[in-house]
């Protein structure tokens, strides 16, 4: 027994040390994320107008019966979920064949990743303006689809007609994330083992079964792991859309959800009406957590 | 017999040939998609802004139109706020990386290497925060900053990003395979823990710590939400928001716009291009951190 006494010392010294490391993470965890989400909850529960000097009138639930009635808010949840699903297929889709082309490649791999990724190096507020530019009605937009579908002189409105203002928004962001997936997909690519390709080679498979067979199967895991992040990343969108309707596109198209709240607490002083919103957009955003949780826990594979 | 064979062979090699050639005009056609608009960008800041929305594009510019640098950087108003914006930019995500990574390296470090009550705990508490998006909690933040009273200043700018929750995991995943004989030599030799963290850790800790800093920065200069919350004056105001601010203005012309949006992005794509291996390796780590 008195032989443990002094390791049980030592134990109790590093605990203490262990403790002191994470303290300032955790305090300002409790202060910055934790707080924060709790107040919102709290506010989201009453009457309250950013710089109104009056206590808030409690109203319970009023705020998201309001919002559940309000097609304002249904706009801006089918703009979010539109923009969510037109922007991370063609994500999906195109980063794998981006990263399996460019893994098929013997030269230029660096080149190529380099190149995709490079977008997302530029900050989205750069992106948007570039991208206002080249959707003008004498800009680059209309002038290379008019090339391609052989319509010369046409004029397809990226920043008027509400549908190609949806449009114009997911070219944007996809043109800015794909590099981003397509390394990701590179990286689950390389961490497939070579000799499987060998054995199924030795087995008579041809390129288009071992992808079909092999590297799509075994790719699950960064597939869904590909997909949920971009969806996150897809209904926070914020940027692209505020900068196109300061540069003159309609709002409502567009008016995605993280946009409503900026809106409904900034310009309206609805404190509690945006934190009944982002309650909600945190809820539809847990949602995708737990499912990413889920299927990363079913999925994992071993070679 | 052997002439089939053959046959089949060329057969099977004209195929693989016309495969291949696709796959190098479909790459190369992304890859002249994606830098297009970036090149676009360096071209146009250099036109006139009569050339810019010109039918055809002209990609080579006829000469140098500094002019609309010059304009970018002196204002509409002629008061050079853009270079206490670029200023203001650099502070405040040069500070964040600096927080970030001190202290997503201490806490790493204390979850990675030290056992105590509430560990696991701990992780999955500051694992969590990384479900809590931050556009659902900027507005109790935003009322917090301006009780305390640092909205529109670099405290506000800076406080609500001085560590976050995939630093913290990132740093632990690096530190966890670090051999613990190494710690205990060293504390037998009479190392206090800070030391240890100072001397041992952090200088055998370069890529990750290089990573983290250069993906917080990058995430910063990007960051457009949060200041358009707090910033009210001109002076407080980083890149983004001086971007869309001219944007906004009657007299900026589509080359000086070009201009203003070249010179936010010259620096960090010359951080890319030198350190391209810690962002796409950035990428990756992200990749792996359901672990």
């Amino acid at each position: 027994m008195s032989k443990r006494i002094p390791t049980y010392s030592i134990e109790r010294k590093k605990a203490r040390w262990g403790w002191i490391f994470v303290a300032p993470t955790l305090i300002f965890f409790s202060l910055f994320s934790f707080y924060p989400i709790f107040n919102a909850l709290y506010t989201s529960l009453f009457k309250k107008k950013l710089l109104s000097l009056k206590p808030p009138d409690f109203i319970g639930l009023d705020n998201y019966i309001y919002l559940l009635k309000s097609p304002d808010f249904w706009n801006s949840m089918r703009a979010t979920v539109v923009f969510t699903l037109g922007t991370f297929v063609p994500l999906l889709i195109f980063s794998l064949i981006f990263a399996i082309f460019i893994m098929s490649r013997k030269r230029f791999q660096n080149f190529f990743q380099i190149a995709y990724y490079s977008p997302a190096v530029l900050s989205s507020v750069v992106a948007a303006v570039i991208w206002l530019l080249i959707f003008d009605p004498r800009g680059l937009g209309n002038q290379w689809l008019n090339l391609i579908m052989n319509t010369p002189g046409i004029d397809h409105k990226w920043l008027a007609n509400s549908v190609m203002v949806q449009m114009s928004t997911m070219m944007v962001y996809f043109w800015k994330y794909v590099g981003y997936f397509t390394i990701i997909f590179i990286v689950g690519l390389a961490a497939i083992p070579h000799s499987i390709y060998e054995a199924a080679k030795i087995d008579g498979a041809n390129d288009w079964k071992n992808f079909w067979y092999i590297t799509l199967p075994l790719l699950k895991p960064t597939t869904i792991l590909v997909s949920i992040i971009s969806m996150l990343q897809c209904l926070r969108t914020f940027s692209t859309q505020y900068l196109f309707t300061q540069g003159g596109a309609p709002l409502a198209p567009i008016n995605v959800i993280t946009l409503n709240i900026y809106y409904t607490a900034i310009r309206d002083h609805r404190i509690g009406r945006a934190s009944a919103m982002s309650i909600i957009l945190f809820i539809i955003m847990l949602l995708f957590t737990w499912v990413q949780f889920k299927s990363s826990r079913a999925d994992e594979i071993s070679y | 017999m052997i002439y089939t064979l053959q046959g089949k062979k060329n057969e099977i090699n004209r195929q693989s040939l016309i495969i291949d050639i696709f796959i190098w005009a479909f790459l190369i056609l992304a890859a002249l998609f994606i830098l297009a608009p970036t090149i676009f960008m360096f071209t146009a800041s250099l036109m006139p802004a009569n050339d810019i929305l010109k039918m055809p594009y002209r990609w080579f510019p006829k000469g140098f139109y500094w002019q609309n640098y010059w304009q970018g950087i002196r204002g509409n108003d002629g008061s050079f706020i853009y270079i206490r914006n670029i200023f203001n930019s650099l502070v405040v995500a040069l500070a964040v990386s600096a927080t970030t990574v001190i202290f997503s390296a201490l806490a790493g470090f204390g979850l990675a290497k030290y056992y105590f009550k509430g560990r696991t705990l701990v992780f999955m508490l500051i694992m969590a925060t990384m479900m809590i998006p931050f556009e659902a909690i900027m507005i109790p933040l935003y009322l917090v900053t301006t009780k305390l009273g640092i909205q529109d200043s670099y405290a506000g700018l800076i406080a609500p990003f001085l560590v976050n929750a995939f630093g913290v995991f990132l740093m632990r995943q690096y530190f966890i395979t670090f051999p613990d004989e190494i710690l205990d030599a060293a504390r037998i030799d009479g190392a206090s823990e800070l030391m240890i963290f100072r001397k041992i850790i952090l200088p055998n800790s370069i890529p990750a710590v290089a990573t983290l800093a250069i993906l917080t920065f990058k995430a910063q200069w990007d960051n457009l939400l949060w200041p358009l919350l707090v910033v009210q004056s001109e002076e407080m105001k980083t890149i983004p928001l001086y971007i869309v601010k001219f944007m906004g203005e009657k007299h900026t012309d589509e080359g000086a716009m070009m201009a203003v949006a070249a010179i936010a992005s010259i620096p960090i794509l010359i951080v890319f291009f030198k350190l391209s291996k810690y962002f796409l390796g950035g990428a990756a780590l992200y990749s792996s951190r359901k672990g």
